[in-house]
């Protein structure tokens, strides 16, 4: 106990040393939480865009869909098993899709789309096509229309960056403008008004579809207009139909957003000559950590009881991303080590520079009588306290940050947007809220301060009282 | 001395060229057989077998020699109405569904015809066995009772051609192909056909079934049912235009 408030006393008796090595401490701590919450962030973002409202966690298939994703490999479709499913106790959402592909066409302009079949009502649990509808898009007309009503010219030239793009709520259209204060609350009706977008959701039995933003923008296709998309069907029959534009709809993921067509799933069903079959069930999990997955993954092995059904987890059926973040992973946690390594000799210095200081005062002790060793666990507990304090308050101040950045996502603009964007990211980069994380970076770096004291102590081992003594 | 051995030389020459010619004959005859010469109009019925499934199309079609011909699929009652019209070498497809006409683009001549395993190109470019290929008998074989002589079919160096050696057998009392194989330039199948149920139709005895079986898809096969046929039927050149696609019943 007195070896506790020996350091104590020590920390205190000179203060400004003692702020200079926590300093170090608690921005390496800073520094490492902030880093490895981008890179956490930006998967978990992806993860939500791509597999929480899109693909769902989970997915029962046919057996052989997964080698071979051909229409012939669907499944019968009962709703029982759906209600079965669904009373299984962890299980969020199920939602019956079938999944295929089809050339869309206006006429002039053609390209290869993936045809999703939905049930529109349980569809609102996974993608949420409401969410997802274009309510607002810049057009020259609207930009002409805010010239006729007299709107400065600063704010016509912040609408203009925005030309042809695409908004599913008033708060997107704002961000992307980046009006503030009067200018904001004065025009943004105007805006919005004129750039109104009317679509509409698919009905349960709808023969009309949804098409997503920038696969309507290339087929010049708009609400009402028809297009045509030819496919080949179950067991290879002909696929064609002439489906009116119900709506637009906005995908995060700018991949997806290139080539996306809803159908209702009874239309998909007659378009592909496959009636009764899905493709998929998706299944969110209540909990979708992934300690939770394979309990989940057996639950519904177990209801289904169907050796014909397999059930996937995500990391099975796109791999392709669970590849992207595992590489972009192992990247970061290289820079992650780089960072380690400066933080490491960051406090190395520090302590070096603390026990030349103390040299002589150690000396001082050992010479009238002082054991080394109860010197060592006294340099030893002045270290960890002040390890444990300024890894604390590190971990405190990045708390603000970390949430700023949660809620409100860092946001790229400009080309950097588009490189992004080209490469099949969604330009947004949040920050992981708390979790687990943080406390590996506390304890990496507080690994490192006792590191850093294996110098000092085998100092005070092998210290010349004489030479400590004239220094 | 040498006379005799020049002589012996000749004849074995003369011998040579006899079969051969005897081999082309056979090979046009079959030919002849199996086109019906000028012009036709059939029924058949397509059934594509699959390891899991099977599925059968019915079709009519207008044929006048090898350059024109229209296809009217007529089940099943979802593509019903659909058309299909050759001249030469380009192909169209009539979807009513969506009131389109389609021309095939090249891309899609290696795809299956409605899903079967005729390829578009198969439709398309029927290159002459009579005209294309060296022609030599290699043997005999009784195949469903019919006593066959087995052909080998040689591309000419410069024939417009994708196969590297095919195999005939054509019986030897009525020319009829009873099965061909098809072998690819390293000398490896890639598919066969068969021909079954030999009957009589508008007159003339012909296989009415049949069988085309690729060799590297097991479980696979595509079997040809003649329903109807008519040789030598009235259709003019005329009859081949995308209008008429559009109406054809």
């Amino acid at each position: 106990m007195n070896y506790l408030k020996l350091a104590w006393r020590n920390l205190w008796r000179n203060k400004r040393r003692t702020l200079i090595t926590s300093a170090s401490i608690m921005f390496s701590v800073f520094f490492a939480i902030v880093m490895r919450s981008f890179q956490l962030g930006t998967y978990n973002h992806m993860i939500k865009n791509i597999i929480e409202s899109y693909s769902g966690f989970v997915q029962v298939q046919h057996i052989n869909y997964h080698d071979d994703m051909v229409l012939e490999n669907s499944f019968d479709f009962s709703i029982e098993t759906l209600s079965d499913l669904e009373n299984i106790e962890g299980i969020k959402s199920v939602t019956p899709r079938i999944e295929s592909f089809a050339l869309a066409s206006t006429g002039s302009q053609t390209k290869g789309a993936v045809v999703i079949g939905i049930d529109p009502e349980r569809e609102s649990q996974l993608s949420d096509p409401q969410h997802l509808l274009v309510k607002y898009r810049i057009t020259d007309k609207t930009i002409e229309l805010l010239v006729n009503s007299k709107i400065s010219t600063e704010i016509i030239k912040k609408v203009k960056e925005q030309l042809n793009e695409s908004f599913s709520s008033r708060e997107s259209v704002e961000l992307a403008l980046g009006l503030k204060g009067p200018d904001l609350d004065k025009w943004i009706v105007n805006i919005l008004e004129f750039s109104k977008f009317s679509g509409k959701i698919l009905s349960p039995d709808d023969d009309g579809v949804l098409v997503s933003d920038r696969l309507s923008k290339y087929l010049k296709a708009n609400i009402g207009d028809t297009i045509i998309l030819i496919s080949q069907g179950y067991q290879g029959a002909s696929a064609a139909a002439l489906c009116p534009v119900r709506g637009i709809i906005k995908i995060p993921a700018p991949d997806l957003d290139n080539k996306l067509i809803y159908m209702s799933l009874p239309k998909a069903q007659s378009f592909y000559g496959m009636e009764g079959k899905l493709t998929s069930l998706n299944i969110n999990p209540k909990d979708n950590s992934e300690r939770n997955l394979p309990k989940i993954k057996a639950e519904i092995a177990s209801a289904l009881s169907n050796p014909e059904l397999s059930v996937k987890d995500w990391k099975e059926f796109n791999p392709v991303l669970k590849q992207q973040i595992e590489s972009d992973n192992q990247s970061g946690q290289a820079i992650l080590g780089l960072l380690y390594f400066i933080i490491f000799f960051g406090i190395f210095g520090t302590v070096l520079m603390m026990v030349h200081e103390r040299s002589r005062e150690f000396g001082v002790l050992i010479s009238i009588g002082m054991q080394r060793t109860s010197l060592a666990i006294i340099l030893l507990y002045e270290m960890l306290l002040m390890g444990f304090f300024a890894v604390l308050i590190g971990i405190f101040a990045s708390l603000p940050l970390l949430y700023y950045g949660n809620v409100h996502p860092f946001r790229f603009t400009g080309d950097l947007a588009k490189i992004y964007s080209s490469m099949g990211f969604e330009p947004v980069m949040p920050m992981m809220w708390i979790d687990t994380y943080i406390f590996w970076q506390g304890f990496v770096v507080a690994l490192m301060v006792i590191l850093s004291c294996l110098y000092p102590l085998r100092k005070i081992f092998t210290m010349k009282e004489v030479n400590a003594l004239r220094a | 001395m040498t006379r005799p051995i020049l002589s012996l030389c000749v004849l074995g020459l003369l011998f040579f060229k006899l079969s051969a010619q005897n081999a082309t004959e056979i090979v046009k005859k079959a030919d002849e057989k199996a086109r019906g010469e000028n012009s036709g109009i059939s029924e058949m019925n397509m059934k594509i077998v699959r390891p899991t499934w099977e599925r059968t199309v019915s079709f009519k079609s207008w044929s006048k020699g090898t350059d024109y011909s229209m296809v009217l699929i007529t089940a099943p009652a979802k593509e019903n109405g659909q058309s299909f019209l050759k001249i030469e070498r380009e192909m169209w497809n009539w979807n009513p569904v969506i009131s389109r006409m389609i021309k095939l683009p090249p891309s899609m001549l290696s795809q299956g015809w409605m899903g079967s395993d005729f390829t578009n190109d198969d439709l398309l470019n029927q290159s002459s066995a009579v005209i294309d290929y060296t022609h030599k008998i290699i043997g005999s074989e009784i195949i469903e009772n019919h006593n066959c002589y087995i052909i080998e079919l040689l591309p000419k160096e410069d024939a417009p051609v994708v196969w590297g050696k095919l195999i005939f057998w054509i019986s030897k009392d009525d020319f009829l192909q009873l099965k061909n194989e098809y072998y690819d330039e390293d000398g490896y199948l890639v598919k066969s056909e068969i021909g079954k149920n030999i009957k009589s139709m508008d007159g003339r005895t012909i296989p009415t079934v049949y069988e085309l079986i690729p060799a590297d898809k097991p479980g696979n096969k595509t079997i040809l049912e003649m329903v109807s046929i008519k040789f030598n039927a009235p259709v003019t050149n005329d009859f081949f235009t995308q209008q008429n696609m559009k109406r054809l019943k």
